[in-house]
């Protein structure tokens, strides 16, 4: 079974782990700048949101690929890069609707920064401590959700079975 | 190849106009390692005794350190230092100074390619230093003279159109001269000891910002993932972590009221009626979520709103300990709203929210004594616990604004000096700094923190938490003696604190939140794991602590050189001659004497405080103690 990256925005606490754990595991390096997942900052309303590839299942990314080296990665159902056929065009970062790809910033190669989910163990994931993040599979999608929205009613549950005892 | 440092300082002088970049060498690197340690360095060099901290010839220093901008947890921190204009080391002779905030302005300075910027002169006209990647210039800052830190920082970031340009910057507080003036950084992010933002104010710079779009390059990623992955293990198996982490320092109120020891009035009494008001339980209802500075997995801030009542519209982060204490039971307020409106005003202003509270409070006890009379507070009521008061006090003081305003923004130490009358009894201070909200009476170890610390009256230089944390086997281990985990116990307790200020003076040189490594991750083999993943060196646990040695001996011997004496190492009379009056601790009062001496001898200095030749050279301060020889102050023995 696939997983996918599920994001519970409410928790990020905002301290870009997932940004340094993401470029340390890519490029031997933490900087913000490498990495393949971004925390967008809104400091005066005090709100943190990681924005990262949602892998989506039809990729505007792969579709506009003119060279083809956006392809997906069966085990893990990655949109993953093919490093070799990547010219740096950057149509995969027009074409993505969350702007989740980005482009080395000194310009040393021509290939563009993409999340590959870490060939199945997302280093981000690993790293969340908040929880913001975390690599669930493709059938327990909203499950904690769920949970949690029944729990609130484990404390009233007398007024259910009021209900169903009925006359 | 080079890992963690970029090994690159960036020189300013603002009376030129001149900007360069200069090598750090390897040798300077490995000895003092960076953020605090090496600025340390840089002040030895610069400051002599005729330095005026307010004067074009005072040099101020932002510094970080090799694991800024890593995956090491609580990687994002600052120092900034200069020679204090409100601390001094007797008298009025000023003292080593440095505040250190967190948030996210370090890593954008490594990332840009520097590890320290100094800054030498002052400016004809108010600037801001723009620092993008390489490109690195002065601008002018007519515009943003008078903004506050939320309007600087908002006003820089729209006008470069990036939101995520960093900005360390000073309030209307740092432009006036109030002496405990601060730099912001991330709205609510304060290097907030020792006056720092009087001095960056009184150069004319209103303002660093910073974009880098750099890395940091770690030598063994694999350890450092593994180092980080225990780390975030160990933080939720700790109880104290996980306290600090959900309700952050606000915790500590209930701790010290759990203690017998929560300072109100000035330091008249310890307990409040009320106090329940000020409690991380009470902030629940304002809090919105929990807030981390970079790289940090302890999160121990929150980000606060205040939907009703008279503050109502009222948002920032925080509040913390050294907040809900000064601005909330020292000045007798449990008004919570008003304290988070307090703790915001102040980061806007730009004013140390624990000196503001202490210096209110002074000034309220002399007006309860008759000591301040309505014609030198042009007419103000100083009434305990009144929110409208104290945030009046803290809008004038900020601005220097009438003869109250102008005395406050001195500080409590100068000011009471400046008033006469007796007002001096009752300034709580050691060395012109408040001291951290945790009674010496009670907590023996802190307080001889406190009235040791290089850059006077901090908590922080120790933060002694084994006092509290470690048990009586620990304490026979590491300091020999049960004592110095007893409230009342003597033996150990000075040990004790020479082994949590090296430990603590490393983690200001790496940059390391000290909170990461308050309690369960004390031990020096996290720091050693950090630095070692991230630069490829091979330290051991003894390297760790001996580098965090030789900085605190260059900064007592800096202090020395400037006038310390062993007379001057001591705290307001309040704690040395009023016993507790209630509580667990009723009739416990401060002696020093005992703890000081031990904590000379654990350091190798002599009975007056000064490091001996043997200590300097054993640390590779030869140097230094040739200094202190000219000028007669070398330890004896």
């Amino acid at each position: 079974m696939q997983k996918v990256i599920m994001l519970d925005p409410s928790r990020c606490t905002g301290c870009r782990m997932c940004e340094m754990a993401c470029s340390l595991h890519h490029e031997q390096a933490c900087g913000r700048s490498y990495a393949r997942v971004k925390v967008v900052k809104f400091e005066l309303e005090g709100i943190d949101m990681p924005v990262l590839c949602q892998h989506c299942t039809s990729a505007p990314c792969t579709t506009l690929c003119p060279t083809g080296a956006l392809v997906r990665d069966e085990p893990t159902g990655a949109v993953v890069l093919l490093d070799q056929l990547c010219i740096g065009c950057r149509m995969c970062a027009i074409a993505c609707p969350f702007g989740a790809i980005g482009i080395d910033p000194r310009g040393d190669r021509a290939s563009i920064l993409k999340c590959d989910l870490c060939e199945g163990d997302p280093q981000c994931v690993r790293f969340c401590e908040p929880g913001a993040l975390q690599f669930v599979r493709r059938d327990q999608l909203g499950a904690d959700k769920r949970d949690a929205v029944v729990r609130v009613h484990l404390t009233a549950d007398r007024s259910f079975r009021r209900g169903s005892e009925g006359g | 190849m080079t890992y963690g440092w970029t090994r690159r300082r960036l020189v300013v002088d603002l009376t030129n106009q001149t900007l360069e970049v200069e090598a750090l060498s390897e040798e300077l690197l490995y000895k003092y390692v960076g953020g605090r340690g090496l600025n340390s360095h840089v002040l030895y060099q610069h400051i002599d005794r005729e330095t005026n901290p307010l004067g074009p010839e005072n040099v101020l220093v932002f510094g970080v350190g090799p694991v800024t901008g890593t995956l090491a947890p609580g990687s994002g921190r600052t120092t900034i230092s200069a020679l204090s204009p409100l601390t001094v080391v007797r008298d009025n002779v000023p003292c080593l100074g440095d505040g250190n905030f967190g948030g996210f302005f370090g890593p954008a300075l490594k990332y840009a390619g520097f590890d320290q910027i100094v800054i030498h002169g002052r400016a004809a006209r108010p600037m801001w230093l723009w620092i993008d990647d390489e490109v690195v210039e002065l601008r002018d800052a007519s515009h943003l003279w008078g903004l506050d830190t939320a309007e600087t920082m908002t006003r820089i970031t729209q006008e470069r159109g990036d939101s995520d340009i960093q900005v360390a910057c000073i309030g209307v507080a740092g432009e006036t001269g109030c002496r405990f003036a601060t730099v912001m950084t991330n709205l609510a992010r304060a290097a907030g000891k020792s006056g720092i933002g009087a001095v960056m104010g009184s150069k004319r710079l209103k303002a660093v910002a910073v974009r880098g779009t750099g890395a940091v390059r770690v030598a063994r990623p694999a350890d450092l993932m593994d180092a980080v992955a225990d780390t975030i293990i160990a933080l939720r198996q700790d109880p104290a972590s996980q306290t600090y982490g959900t309700e952050g320092t606000a915790s500590l109120i209930e701790a010290r009221v759990k203690a017998g020891g929560l300072p109100t009035r000035n330091y008249q009494k310890l307990g409040l009626e009320g106090w329940q008001n000020l409690t991380a339980e009470s902030l629940k209802r304002y809090w919105t979520r929990s807030k981390a500075c970079f790289s940090c997995p302890l999160h121990c801030s929150h980000h606060y709103e205040i939907l009703e009542g008279p503050f109502a519209g009222t948002k920032g982060e925080g509040p913390e300990y050294g907040a809900l204490g000064p601005l909330g039971s020292l000045v007798g307020n449990t008004d919570l709203a008003s304290v988070l409106y307090l703790d915001t005003l102040c980061n806007r202003l730009g004013v140390s929210v624990s000196m503001a509270g202490s210096t209110i409070a002074w000034a309220m006890e002399c007006w309860q004594r008759g000591i301040l009379r309505e014609k030198e507070t042009d007419g103000l009521v100083l009434e305990w616990g009144n929110p409208e008061v104290i945030i009046e006090m803290v809008e004038r003081l900020a601005r220097a604004e009438g003869s109250l305003g102008s005395l406050l923004a001195e500080g409590h130490y100068h000011a009471a000096q400046e008033l006469g009358r007796g007002s001096e009894e009752y300034v709580i201070h050691v060395k012109g700094q408040t001291p951290g909200m945790t009674d010496p009476r009670i907590s023996p170890a802190w307080g001889l923190a406190y009235i040791v610390a290089s850059r006077g009256g901090d908590h922080l230089r120790a933060l002694v938490t084994p006092e509290f944390y470690f048990t009586p086997e620990q304490a026979v281990k590491y300091f020999g003696s049960e004592e110095a985990v007893s409230r009342a116990g003597v033996h150990g307790k000075g040990r004790m604190v020479k082994w949590c200020e090296e430990l603590r003076a490393m983690a200001d040189s790496l940059e390391i939140c000290k909170f990461v490594v308050r309690t369960g991750l004390i031990f020096p083999v996290w720091l050693q794991r950090y630095f070692n993943a991230v630069t490829g060196l091979d330290w051991s646990e003894e390297d760790i602590m001996h580098t965090g040695e030789r900085i605190n001996n260059l900064e007592r011997s800096f202090n020395v050189l400037r006038g310390l004496v062993r007379s001057a190492e001591t705290i307001s009379a309040r704690f040395l001659e009023n016993p507790v009056e209630s509580g667990p601790y009723k009739g416990y009062t401060f002696d020093p004497k005992p703890l000081l001496d031990e904590y000379y001898e654990a350091r190798g200095w002599d009975e007056n405080g000064f490091p001996t030749r043997q200590k300097l050279e054993e640390l590779g301060l030869g140097e230094v103690a040739d200094d202190l020889g000219h000028a007669g102050k070398l330890g004896r023995g």
